[in-house]
């Protein structure tokens, strides 16, 4: 177990460095200089721009040489410091991402559990069982299917524009500011059942369909066969087989995260959700190395560390791997 | 399926789950920086909701670094003068006066009785303490230091501002109604660094003397709340705020701060909307309630590379001109809510300015017929027979016309543009790079054609001569003279202009007039139309809104308008 665990870390510790390394070098290969950009936006008067260039490009460090600036990136991560932003001049880039992410976080969290969990009992329901199949199978492949930025426009203009039941846009009541209280948790509650369900419906058919087939897969196996004819009752057979089903679906929820974060990101744009969603995008438009670099280094580790979990939850499911690192 | 297994399962997940929301909700307590006095849901018939103006989050609270956050200065910070574009006047604000005493010295009043919002009286320190800020290397507004302002000396409750030389009358003027009056006695303990760069955002230290105090949403990317406060000095000259919160949108999508605006959750928005004048009486008010529905705010202009061929060509340049329908642009792309520029470009703001009669003589008018006959006359043919003329080399001709990706009006403008000159036998292709990668090619002179409407309007045409004519050429042109123009004799006539008062009427007409005679001989860049002030009202919960025929005022909360007479917009608001 130990050295299951000091390989996987190492692996981690691989993938992280080829990761970030990867996430700085990207936003530097596009095109356009940032501080230009940044200039131009400024719309500063013409002898003050001059000098505005040669100052900002010093303070963000751009006028380094590349390793420099790479050398000076790790740096910054060990002291906790993701830069500067460039697009919101005067902004650690860490404050910006710590009044996004918590928006962020809400939203993907318990769309990922809770679709996990809901997608594999309905699709566990429906196999075999030809009611449900022939309605949950072709309702959980249109919902799979569905582009998140499409189905978050669909549910917003019927919920918010056509019956106007749910906000157009927002995380809170613009009456409010954010505080603890009820008057506060309603209106945030209320603000993100639209970009939560968005969220939750596409990945929900997904994890549906999957489970559904590897049930059906399981049943027909040789053990579920044996244990029907040894006469044992169906729910017993079903619940072997979603238990073996469920080890494929714990591996296709750690491939699933990049997808869902980008789903994420999308929705909070189409619902105006004060998350990372429109930071990013801004970040990409206006060429904001640090801010992009900072935004991605959350998604590697957020990834990274949501994998580690299921791998060791795996270990602890599967106890053939248990025995397998025992050796014995 | 119901074993005790995945029962646990689904309970360790629900758990999961509201652990983390609850995580996650005191994360943004914490993060969202939420102010001591916000704790309430303010009442929807004593705040006015704006929206239209905030792109990112709510971070600069910095009066002296652009793109500072919506209100910051107008609301908070004051100037020592507003500019009232519409009857080109200056309102005496934080100065009770100001006059030029000789030829280099401006003198100012500061105004009896002003307090910060910390009690503190202004005095003419804070004054020179904020003018002197602007020596800091890459300083908002710089210039004055470099072209002629010497020194700043205060007696009393005047400040004199001495000159070196014969000052720049027109740039002066624009700084006494842009550059906002900080507290010295906090703002000394800020480094140059952070007064030029940083965004002074502990929300404590908000101390202005305007209407407003800071009231929550710093950092957040979703609201901003401003609070009336008690004993704003302007309320002894009869102006009272009527009401008791302003709560400034964070723009998200057009479509979600539409239907926002449209169901009354944003009373005045200054957003772009397509096709707003379908809903105009219908409970939406605009500026004018008929085409072109809003004021001009500056000019959209076609600026060709004028150092690539056949750019370089005056007469080229004067038959793509006169090649554009730009009509088509106002119908079919703005469904009118803009209009038609003047050929010398300049705001109709500006109309005493322009030589009425020259225009007639010089200036250019859409017609394919005569684009066609200038071609041709000039040896651009059509040797190939392909439709589109050639170079008089005999080299092809396909310019290329960017606007930023995304800027859906103007991408629409461009193929209507390359359209329209198609017919006189100029071949344009549309292309659109995304913002900074057009920035890129523009500043460098990488470009062909670009569109462009970087001056805004303000109290003299001299900043839109200077962004026409500005000399040197340098290898990277930052935010002016991006046609990269080279004609020493216009600049000097600018140059000229800007040492003119404009009390000095007839000498100022003849430069101007001057001037402009180069703009529509030469055309550096083709005025094309004039972009709005985009502003829309929702009267459900607030009336007496600015319009042409009632009360005249700039109604508008971008940066640079509540300075200019969008304080008066939202004083003269009445609840309905």
């Amino acid at each position: 177990m130990k050295w299951y665990l000091a390989r996987k870390l190492l692996l981690y510790l691989l993938t992280f460095v080829v990761a970030v390394t990867i996430d700085w070098a990207i936003p530097r290969l596009m095109p356009g200089d940032p501080v230009s950009g940044l200039i131009a936006r400024l719309q500063a008067d013409p002898t003050a721009a001059q000098e505005m260039h040669g100052y900002y490009t010093e303070s963000f460090g751009l006028d380094e040489p590349l390793w420099r600036q790479y050398l000076n990136f790790w740096l910054g991560l060990f002291h906790g410091d993701l830069g500067p932003s460039i697009a919101y001049v005067g902004s650690r880039v860490t404050d910006l991402i710590k009044t996004a992410i918590p928006y962020t976080l809400a939203l993907l969290v318990p769309a990922i559990v809770l679709s996990y969990i809901a997608g594999n009992r309905v699709g566990a329901m429906a196999a075999r069982r030809k009611v449900l199949d022939n309605t949950a199978l072709p309702v959980s492949y249109v919902l799979t299917a569905t582009p998140y930025m499409w189905l978050a426009l669909v549910l917003a203009y019927i919920f918010a524009f056509r019956w106007q039941v749910f906000p157009v846009s927002g995380a809170y009541d613009f009456a409010l500011q954010p505080e603890w209280s009820w008057e506060f948790a309603k209106s945030f509650l209320y603000h993100w059942t639209l970009p939560f369900l968005t969220l939750f419906l596409v990945s929900f058919g997904g994890w549906a369909i999957g489970m559904r087939n590897l049930i059906i897969y399981e049943l027909e196996a040789d053990y579920a066969n044996y244990l029907q004819d040894l006469g044992a009752p169906n729910r017993l057979v079903r619940r072997y087989a979603y238990r073996n089903a469920v080890l494929p679906q714990m591996s296709g929820l750690a491939l699933a995260l990049g997808a869902v974060v980008g789903g994420a990101l999308v929705t909070e744009i189409v619902f105006g959700y004060p998350g990372v969603g429109s930071l990013i995008i801004t970040a990409i438009q206006n060429r904001d190395y640090f801010l992009l670099q900072g935004i991605f280094l959350f998604i590697i580790l957020g990834v990274l560390i949501a994998n580690f979990i299921v791998d060791i939850a795996y270990v602890i499911v599967d106890p053939r791997t248990r025995t397998g690192l025992q050796g014995s | 399926m119901s074993s005790r297994k995945t029962r646990r399962v689904g309970v360790v997940g629900l758990v999961a789950s509201l652990v983390s929301l609850a995580v996650a909700a005191s994360l943004m307590a914490s993060g969202a920086g939420a102010g001591p006095q916000a704790a309430f849901a303010v009442p929807r018939n004593d705040t006015l909701y704006t929206s239209g103006k905030q792109w990112g989050p709510y971070t600069n609270f910095n009066p002296l670094k652009p793109d500072y956050n919506t209100g910051i200065v107008g609301l908070v910070y004051e100037t020592l003068f507003r500019y009232d574009p519409l009857k080109d006047r200056f309102i005496p604000w934080l100065a009770s006066n100001g006059k030029w005493s000789g030829r280099s010295k401006y003198v100012v009043t500061v105004r009896n009785g002003v307090k910060w919002s910390d009690g503190k009286p202004l005095t003419a320190a804070d004054v020179k303490f904020t003018f002197e800020t602007q020596k800091n290397t890459g300083a908002q507004y710089g210039t004055m230091w470099k072209t002629g302002l010497s020194r700043i000396t205060t007696r009393g409750r005047t400040v004199t501002f001495h000159f070196r030389g014969v000052p720049n009358y027109q740039e002066w003027d624009s700084n006494r109604y842009t550059v906002p009056i900080v507290p010295r006695h906090i703002f000394r303990s800020y480094s140059a660094r952070e007064l030029v760069t940083g965004n002074a955002s502990n929300t404590r230290r908000i101390v202005g003397t305007g209407p407003f105090r800071y009231g929550g949403g710093a950092g957040s990317s979703q609201t901003l709340q401003w609070t009336r406060r008690d004993g704003w000095w302007a309320n002894a000259i009869g102006y009272r705020m009527p009401m008791r919160y302003i709560v400034d949108i964070h723009n998200t999508s057009n479509t979600a701060s539409l239907q926002n605006f449209l169901q009354s959750r944003i009373d005045l928005s200054n957003n772009f909307f397509p096709g707003i004048n379908r809903h105009v009486g219908r409970g939406v008010g605009t500026y004018y309630n008929r085409a072109p529905y809003m004021l001009a705010a500056n000019t959209a202009w076609l600026v060709p590379n004028t150092t690539k061929k056949p750019l370089n060509d005056v007469n080229f340049r004067r038959a793509l001109a006169e090649s554009i329908d730009v009509n088509r642009i106002v119908v079919a792309d703005y469904q009118r809510i803009v209009s038609k520029a003047n050929p010398t470009g300049l705001l109709p703001t500006w109309s005493r300015w322009i030589d009425q009669a020259q225009v007639r003589r010089l200036g250019f008018s859409f017609s394919i017929a005569r684009a066609r006959s200038r071609l041709a006359s000039n040896g651009y043919r059509d040797r190939n027979g392909d439709g589109f003329v050639e170079d008089k080399d005999g080299a092809t001709i396909n310019l290329r016309l960017i606007v930023p990706k995304g800027w859906s009006d103007w991408e629409t403008a461009i193929q209507i543009i390359a359209d329209s000159a198609k017919d006189a036998g100029i071949k344009i292709t549309p292309a659109y790079p995304d913002f900074n990668a057009l920035v890129e090619e523009r500043n460098t002179g990488k470009f062909e054609l670009v569109i462009n409407n970087e001056k805004q309007i303000g109290n003299t045409p001299y900043t839109y001569y200077d962004y026409l004519f500005r000399m040197p050429i340098l290898a990277s042109q930052t935010v002016s003279n991006f046609h990269r123009f080279s004609s020493a004799r216009t600049w000097s006539l600018a140059q000229q202009l800007n040492k003119i008062q404009s009390t000095n009427v007839a000498q100022a007409k003849r430069v101007h007039s001057a001037i402009q005679r180069v703009i529509l001989q030469q055309l550096p860049a083709i005025p094309l139309w004039y972009n709005g002030m985009w502003a829309q009202y929702n009267t459900r919960y607030w009336s007496n809104f600015p319009t042409s025929t009632g009360n005249q005022a700039t109604p508008s909360t971008w940066n640079g308008y509540l300075n200019m007479t969008g304080i008066d917009a939202l004083a003269k608001l009445r609840k309905k």
